[in-house]
């Protein structure tokens, strides 16, 4: 049986009707040794605060849907323990993000900058289903698996410095399963998605901080993938002053 | 609580309700500092990339130039300059070689790099090499 | 705009530099300033080894004139795209505009400069 102990959350407050700016509100919450920050949570909605708003679903780190700022670091809170902090934690909205509600962020920023990568295989010419699969193998799979097991959970988002500043970087995520798709050996859109990565969302905008991959809970190591797509656009960017593509360079 | 950009991650299609401005990520945390600490070594490369060129531009000169700058490099400033220079070289060339392995690509055409411990062995032995004939062509200890 | 289109068009370039200003300018730069910038001028080396007649030898020939110029170049390009970054990491995207061209006009200027003063060396004797 676990101990309980009190721990004090401080977390931030938003109702664009009744707010003009974001507020905290302080609720001593008696936590259990196992619990995660998102199980915080839940209790002062069910016990003591129904209005307060957050997202979350599966509770088991594979939606994505629970990422918050926990005492100022990305988290997804489904995961988060609270063991680790001490009689006061910090909980807000995901940084980087407009704030809709308490803890709930606008997600179609990240949406558009997801559709802008092409993020599907792209063929020149189809197969027709009698023509059969396309084949793959283990190595080719390989190459490219790690960028699949993204899980769109946006705290790679809320790290990154770039951006905070700079509003039209694709940003981790994108560049990630859009480098996915580039090295992936079924698909024939590379030079499609290097020209988006060479256009207003620059890839070169990543600036080394490298904090995408420090708080990703998937291990995608997105920052792998956005200086590998760096060095692919470059070569993509060289062999088209080599050997133009009638009329698609600018 | 500092805010970011206030069109970070803002969508184009119009919102529905008011948002409140996005927060800016924590840029007090030790490896957030390091970071900036990476991006502020920018300011002594430019220095040390234009005292280099100062030197060159003196040994075509002549001696004269060329003593007057070795007089000023005895200079205290100077000796701290080249000093933090020198640790911010380090600190850049460890954060990068860290980074460099896992920035290469799966695969150019046919070729495949290296695996990234090899590359990362590859890095440091270049470094060290390079620096210790570099080092002992200058100080007359070789050839 | 027509300023960010530019940089953007350019961006490659600058990267490719800004990369080599890193790994390259980083491994010239240890054994340099650890004998010129600190060993000599401390006394942990006698300063003949950079009298004039020899830093002439050492740096007049095509190999020397090389590294010197790479030694000079390499982290303008890296000190620009860093202070640029830094700038931005403190919401600088409005002076950006600015600030960039300026910065990477600075690197390229040191950078002629550079080629300039390594072809002005004399020959090795």
């Amino acid at each position: 049986m676990s101990e309980t102990e009190t721990k004090t959350f401080v977390v931030t407050r938003f109702d664009p009707d009744r707010h003009a700016e974001p507020t905290t509100q302080s609720y001593e919450v008696p936590v259990r040794s196992d619990w995660k920050v998102l199980d915080a949570l839940n209790y002062i909605k069910d016990e003591i605060d129904p209005t307060l708003s957050h997202r979350w679903s599966c509770r088991m780190a594979v939606c994505g849907s629970c990422g918050m700022n926990v005492n100022g670091q990305p988290k997804l809170t489904c995961k988060d323990s609270l063991a680790q902090y001490g009689d006061s934690v910090r909980v807000e909205p995901l940084a980087n993000f407009p704030v809709i509600r308490d803890l709930v962020v606008e997600l179609e920023g990240f949406l558009e900058k997801f559709k802008q990568v092409k993020p599907w295989i792209i063929r020149a010419k189809e197969k027709a289903v009698t023509e059969g699969t396309y084949s793959q193998s283990p190595e080719e799979l390989e190459a490219f698996r790690q960028f699949s097991m993204c899980i769109n959970c946006m705290l790679c988002y809320a790290a990154c410095p770039v951006v905070a500043n700079e509003p039209d970087f694709l940003g981790p995520a994108a560049i990630a399963i859009g480098h996915r798709y580039n090295i992936d050996s079924r698909d024939e859109g590379a030079h499609e998605r290097n020209q988006v990565f060479r256009g207003e969302g620059t890839v070169f905008s990543c600036s080394y901080a490298n904090e995408c991959s420090e708080v990703c809970p998937k291990h995608v190591d997105p920052a792998a993938a956005i200086n590998q797509a760096k060095f692919m656009a470059v070569l993509d960017w060289a062999q088209s002053l080599v050997l133009p593509r009638g009329g698609e360079e600018k | 609580m500092s805010l970011a950009h206030p069109d970070a991650m803002r969508s184009t299609r119009p919102e529905p309700t008011r948002t409140a401005p996005p927060f800016r990520p924590d840029y007090t945390t030790p490896r957030m500092r390091r970071y900036l600490l990476f991006d502020a070594t920018g300011f002594l490369y430019l220095l040390v990339g234009f005292v280099v060129l100062r030197a060159i531009w003196a040994l075509s000169s002549g001696s004269e130039a060329w003593a007057a700058l070795l007089r000023d490099f005895q200079n205290p400033l100077y000796v701290i300059f080249h000093a933090l220079c020198f640790v911010s070289v380090i600190f850049v060339g460890v954060r990068f070689f860290r980074l460099f392995p896992k920035a290469q690509p799966p695969r150019v055409g046919p070729l495949k790099p290296p695996p990234g411990p090899v590359i990362f062995a590859l890095l440091y032995t270049v470094w060290i090499g390079v620096t210790i004939v570099f080092a002992a062509i200058l100080a007359g200890v070789w050839p | 705009m027509a300023v960010k289109h530019l940089l953007l068009r350019l961006e490659p370039i600058i990267w490719l530099l800004f990369g080599q200003g890193i790994l390259i300018g980083t491994i010239l730069l240890t054994g340099w300033l650890l004998i010129v910038g600190l060993a000599v001028p401390l006394g942990w080396v006698n300063v003949e080894v950079l009298a004039y007649e020899r830093a002439q030898t050492l740096g007049g020939n095509w190999i020397g004139r090389l590294l010197l110029f790479l030694l000079a170049a390499l982290p303008l390009w890296k000190g620009a795209h860093h202070v640029r970054s830094l700038s931005l990491d403190y919401g600088g995207l409005k002076r950006d505009a600015v600030l960039a061209p300026l910065l990477y006009l600075v690197a390229a200027a040191g950078s002629v400069l550079a080629l300039c003063a390594v072809l002005r060396l004399p020959e090795a004797a």
